[in-house]
């Protein structure tokens, strides 16, 4: 009988080690969540389809953002276009300005000289040798066609309501006497308007023909302050 | 008598203490060798009390069914079927029926002695 029981006790203690250690495995299994509860399951499926979700916003709001940034590079494609636009509008004010005579302007240029020609006895008219005003006219109109950019008499600017009169022996602009001889300096390419100006049958031979001195010098540098008061 | 208890007891805390890690695959054969166990306890539970117990039997029957069960398992895994469900479903109809007949036989027990008390 005592045999018995010590087999029997062998027997009991193998089960009772088996079941023991399997429980614990199984534990262990639980523990390591590789099988799931139906909770968790569940649990589970709802974050992961809140992902889901998630993420489709996300795309949204992803092709969103897209269009948006689509539409700011739009805009500022205008923007320049526009900053572009006032750019010239800022240059065409300036050349404008330039051309009224508001403004101090510089650059190369030429300088004419009119001058009475020599006293002759044998001319009884005296007007035939005098630099009159529509002399001047002609060499500013001339200047002007061949893109002058501004222009003045004897340091005068000229602007686009300047008058030139005749009054005697002198000659006045826009209110101011000039006596003889005539500087008329003129802002521009200085090739171009000295060319102009000696074309053959141009201003230049007319001039001289009427007796009048004649001089043209291109200068590197001419500056020209702003008309005052107006 | 309490030298088999003092042996589950002690085997159970053996079984608690070890840190042997093995792999989930193996589990499985573990949880067979326990219902192979528990079908030959009760067996041998049911042979004492229709008095045709035989140790031998019962001893070679627990280690025999264990290993058995275990390497019918891992046959199956090795073969793609799930073999381990028959020897689940053998142990399991053999242990309803085993404790079925201690219950009756218990059943018969008491109300022979309640009778017999009741005589006397």
């Amino acid at each position: 009988m005592d045999s018995n029981r010590v087999v029997l006790s062998i027997v009991f203690l193998v089960l009772g080690f088996m079941i023991a250690f399997s429980f614990r495995v199984t534990k262990d299994d639980g523990d390591q969540g590789n099988r799931l509860t139906d909770r968790q399951w569940e649990q589970h499926i709802s974050l992961r389809n809140q992902l889901i979700e998630q993420e489709e916003k996300n795309r949204e709001l992803q092709k969103e953002l897209n269009a948006k940034q689509e539409k700011v590079r739009e805009i500022e494609t205008s923007l320049s276009k526009e900053a572009q636009v006032f750019f010239n509008m800022a240059e065409d004010a300036e050349k404008y300005r330039m051309f009224l005579g508001k403004v101090k302007v510089s650059g190369k240029g030429v300088k004419v000289t009119l001058a009475d020609g020599e006293y002759d006895p044998n001319e009884e008219n005296i007007n035939n040798y005098l630099v009159h005003e529509q002399h001047v006219f002609k060499v500013i109109n001339e200047l002007y066609i061949s893109g002058a950019a501004a222009i003045a008499v004897n340091g005068q600017r000229i602007a686009h309501n300047s008058y030139i009169l005749c009054t005697g022996p002198v000659i006045t602009v826009d209110g101011y006497q000039h006596p003889a001889p005539f500087e008329i300096t003129a802002i521009g390419d200085p090739e171009v308007l000295s060319s102009a100006l000696n074309i053959t049958g141009g201003v230049k031979d007319q001039l001289v023909n009427d007796q009048i001195v004649f001089s043209l010098e291109k200068q590197s540098e001419i500056t020209m302050e702003p008309l005052l008061g107006n | 008598m309490w030298l088999p208890i003092m042996g589950l007891i002690i085997g159970a805390i053996i079984g608690l203490l070890t840190d042997i890690r093995i792999p989930d695959e193996y589990a499985n054969y573990l949880s067979i060798a326990i219902l192979a166990a528990l079908d030959t306890l009760f067996g041998g539970i049911r042979a004492q009390l229709q008095n045709i117990y035989d140790e031998k039997v019962f001893v070679s029957g627990f280690f025999f069914n264990i290993i058995l069960a275990a390497s019918l398992a891992f046959l199956g895994v090795h073969l793609g079927v799930d073999l381990y469900l028959a020897a689940v479903f053998a142990f399991g109809v053999r242990l309803f029926q085993n404790i079925a007949v201690i219950r009756r036989i218990m059943l018969t027990k008491w109300s022979t002695t309640s009778k017999r008390q009741k005589k006397n």
